[in-house]
């Protein structure tokens, strides 16, 4: 909502005509003899010898698979073998046009894409940079075993038994794979080539590819990140945010470096979603390639290429590189090609004619290829056939060294049995190398900045009656306080979000950002909660460090993969070869009913991988803020809606400097000796007030805001059992399932010596959050509290209840609540 | 001559009051019709209070820094 962009009314409702852009179809027709004169004989001979090692590679794996041998290899492979036989061309074709700094994202059926990319990086590495890559991964143990077991003449063939060895050591899950054992087949990578991770979530490579090229933008590098998709993936929702994403105009009208991002979207076209046909079945497109004019005038420069030809997939990938990198992207290529072997090894054909795959096997692209070099005078049949032979050789010793236990070394979980655990978060900090280009204008002169000099920094006034929000520093300040620091000092922080810049976020929390931050810091997203967390994933493996904002955790939902396969399980799936620095804010609302209210941390918790964050106080939030976006790992970082306004009850002062507060340690607001309530995030008010119905009661509760869900600190909770004996556990989400429970069933494991009755857990009905003038019957109330303490905790025969929660729990769940 | 009053406007039902920041007008001084005389907040949002007269600022009711209620008048132009 740039006020810059004037929307006439006078120019809108004029009449005219939308006119699409012309796609191209097999518009490449060069001859062999033209490639000769352009890439030279060694090149286009070359092409030819990779993709019979990609062949040669999966028709190994299929091999192991329907067989469980492979030439006089006995192996039982019992990983996944996602095969692209018959689509090496599309793989090598691609690669050859790609330099080593551009960064490719693969699909799930990525081996051949993995394989190609590194050999046409090694191609264009020097003998220099290949050792020390080498030697630099995992101390050099690698290379030793290919110096020992495959050898190689030169450091270029080193490097390809290096690539071939590390990447199926990764396939069978060994150690000395190239991410640890941790990624398998569908996730592996190796970046010093240039290759990123491989997807098993179909699609998910185009929001994180469309990330990666928002940092190599801002970074003004001078290469192009591609994302690897199938044909299939143009039915994900997530794909067409990620290109509307990659196409957004504020690129061309509002950021300072002008120009598109240089993302190419390229799409394996094979006809099949595992067996659903794409075109005439489950699509609604006749040609892939038409997607494209779905977004913009140029169609994002889409053409449909013949991906059973190497030289015109490079001729088109080169076009578009090009194309990128004049500042004219995103692109779409759809490489029309044919999966020869099954979707996987349980594949009987069902869906597809023989004679179908016969006509392809016709244009089988290696045979073809080699036709071509063999009538072009560039190889003779001799010489293609014993290449073939030795290449052949070298894949069956390459799988026989990585078959090998003592070559490769299975992953020993039992001698370690949390080695997997361990590669989960860094906790570490990694400072910035240098300091951002100053802000736009002086801080001091920002009406928010200027105001929040003038607030007191406690939340009472000298008479200990509490400040309004608009005199003492609040929650929402607290927070804007921490990503203020942040973006001042740290050219990695990126902000975006859905009304992140002028607005200042729905909700406030970063009010006057925008007169400070140009916006390649701080920008507008579209509403696109997926490509919002795909894209900051992205942009973190490149090095950035993105805080998003999701307007409501409700909309999580939206996000859901991204959060919980992409966002969560990047740092362990790489062996810690990735970090993923994100902070994801995501705001639980109240007053707006069932689809904006939700606590929904416990479900960030359930997933391994998230450290889950869920401040009630000023100084709790600005602190943990802070040392959230500090942090290596990603964080969710819950915000209640209802506590922005919240000033400091607890702590003399919200300290004007920057400090941390560390992750995963839960702190005493009400110090009390009869019984322990554990509260989680805006819970610690409603208890505090029942502390205080209590205490007339004579019973002191000690009250304790878990402040984090992930990590958990349990010692404090214990000890205060250990003076208590009694355990209420207070949340806003709906009860089953929830966080609470699991912190109730630990505790009780952990401290049932001390406890002097089942520790209780007081959280929302099972039910829908019903609009705001119920709210109070659904969210815990104070009187909820002091019930549940008196009656179920205290067992006091005389206390009659005050709260609405007449129901008997047993009951409920026999109806489903 | 008649005197025009300039009010806190609504803000949104949950605000009650909000923050005078700054004036970008004197007492004396002319102001048009339109144009933005004063800088208000609230926890959300910082936004300007146009003039909502052209003529000459009289009184300033409420000073930078103090809070009003929603509906108090914060200033009179004489027009």
């Amino acid at each position: 909502m740039p006020k810059s962009i004037h929307i006439d009314p006078s120019e809108t409702r004029t009449r005219g005509v939308l006119d699409a852009a012309s796609i191209q179809i097999h518009a490449y027709d060069r001859s062999i003899s033209d490639e000769q004169s352009v890439r030279g004989d060694a090149e286009l001979i070359e092409a030819y010898r990779h993709m019979l090692l990609l062949r040669a590679f999966e028709s190994g794996i299929a091999s192991l698979k329907a067989t469980g041998s492979f030439g006089d290899l006995t192996y039982a492979y019992k990983g996944p073998a996602h095969l692209s036989i018959g689509q090496e061309a599309a793989a090598v074709g691609a690669a050859m046009a790609l330099a080593p700094g551009d960064h490719i994202y693969g699909s799930h059926r990525s081996h051949s894409e993995f394989l190609a990319k590194g050999f046409s990086a090694i191609r264009r590495l020097g003998d220099n940079e290949l050792t020390s890559i080498m030697e630099g991964h995992a101390s050099g143990q690698l290379l030793r075993s290919v110096e020992t077991h495959l050898s190689g003449a030169t450091p270029t063939e080193m490097a390809e038994n290096f690539l071939l060895l590390g990447f199926l050591a990764e396939i069978f899950m060994r150690a000395n794979g190239f991410n640890g054992g941790m990624g398998g087949s569908m996730h592996a990578f190796f970046p010093p080539f240039g290759a990123y991770p491989n997807n098993a979530i179909v699609g998910a490579s185009a929001g994180i590819a469309t990330g990666a090229a928002l940092w190599m933008k801002s970074e003004k590098r001078d290469s192009i990140a591609v994302s690897m998709l199938g044909d299939g993936s143009t039915g994900c929702g997530p794909v067409w945010e990620a290109m509307n994403f990659a196409g957004m105009a504020q690129f061309d009208h509002l950021w300072d470096t002008k120009g598109g991002l240089p993302v190419l979207f390229f799409f394996t076209n094979n006809f099949y979603a595992m067996g659903g046909q794409t075109n005439g079945e489950t699509m609604a497109w006749d040609r892939l390639a038409r997607i494209g004019s779905g977004f913009r005038a140029d169609a994002f420069h889409a053409e449909t290429v013949d991906g059973t030809n190497p030289l015109a997939v490079a001729d088109a990938v080169s076009r578009q590189r090009a194309h990128l990198l004049e500042g004219r992207g995103p692109a779409i290529l759809d490489i029309e090609c044919y999966r020869f072997s099954g979707h996987s090894t349980t594949d009987v054909n069902a869906y597809r004619t023989k004679d179908e795959i016969a006509a392809w096997q016709a244009v089988d692209p290696i045979q073809s290829y080699r036709t071509s070099l063999i009538d072009a005078g560039l190889i003779e049949d001799a010489a293609a056939v014993e290449m073939e032979r030795q290449t052949d050789a070298l894949i069956q010793a390459v799988f026989r060294a990585a078959a090998d236990p003592d070559v490769s070394p299975i992953v020993n979980i039992a001698q370690d049995p949390t080695l997997i655990g361990r590669k989960m978060f860094t906790h570490g900090s990694t400072p910035p190398a240098h300091a951002p280009s100053s802000p736009l204008i002086e801080p001091a002169k920002v009406v928010r900045i200027r105001q929040n000099a003038k607030k007191s920094r406690s939340g009472f006034d000298n008479d200990g009656a509490l400040l309004s929000p608009l005199k003492a520093i609040t929650l929402r300040d607290g927070l804007f306080e921490a990503t203020l620091h942040h973006m001042l000092t740290d050219p990695r922080i990126l902000i975006y979000g859905e009304e992140c810049r002028e607005w200042g976020g729905a909700f406030g929390v970063y009010r006057g950002l925008s007169e400070l931050f140009p916006n390649d810091r701080v920008f507008n997203s579209p509403i696109s909660e997926a490509a919002i967390v795909a894209t900051a994933i992205g942009a973190a493996m490149e090095g950035a460090r993105p805080v998003i904002e999701l307007m409501y955790a409700d909309f999580i939902g939206r996000a859901g993969d991204e959060i919980f396969n992409q966002l969560a399980k990047w740092q362990a799936m790489s062996d810690q070869s990735l970090s993923i620095p994100v902070v994801l804010r995501c705001s639980v609302g109240s007053k707006y009913g069932a689809q904006h209210s939700q606590d929904w941390s416990g479900l960030a918790a359930h997933i391994p991988g998230l450290k889950v964050v869920y401040p009630a106080t000023p100084f709790d939030a600005k602190g943990l803020l802070s040392a959230s976006i500090a942090c290596d790992d990603p964080v969710v970082f819950f915000e209640s809606q209802r506590l922005y306004d919240r000033v400091e009850q607890f702590q003399s002062a919200v300290p004007p400097e920057d400090y941390h507060i560390d992750i995963g340690i839960p702190d005493i607001k009400r110090i009390g000796s009869d019984v322990t309530i554990l509260t989680i995030g805006p819970s610690l008010y409603p208890a505090l007030e029942a502390a205080e119905l209590l205490a007339a009661k004579r019973i002191e509760a000690e009250v304790i805001d878990a402040r984090t869900l992930v990590p958990f600190d349990y010692d404090k909770i214990i000890k205060s059992l250990e003076k208590t004996g009694l355990l209420l556990i207070v949340s806003e989400a709906c009860e089953r399932g929830s966080f609470a429970m699991t912190l109730a069933s630990n505790l009780t494991r952990f401290a049932f010596s001390v406890l002097n009755a089942a520790p209780h857990v007081l959280g929302s009905p099972n039910w829908i959050v019903p609009g705001a003038d119920m709210e109070d019957t659904y969210f815990p109330q104070p009187a909820d509290i002091v019930d549940t303490v008196m009656i179920d905790l205290i067992n006091d025969q005389k206390h009659t209840q005050i709260g609405v929660r007449k129901w008997n729990d047993i009951s409920l769940a026999k109806e489903g609540l | 001559m008649s005197q025009v009053e300039l009010i806190m406007p609504e803000l949104g039902n949950e605000i009650t009051e909000a923050q005078v920041d700054l004036w970008h007008k004197s007492v004396g001084d002319s102001v048009a019709e339109g144009e933005e005389i004063l800088t208000i907040t609230t926890p959300k949002v910082t936004m300007d209070l146009e003039a909502p007269a052209t003529g000459t600022l009289t009184k300033i009711l409420v000073e930078e820094d103090d809070i009003a209620a929603i509906g108090a008048v914060l200033a009179i132009i004489d027009r």
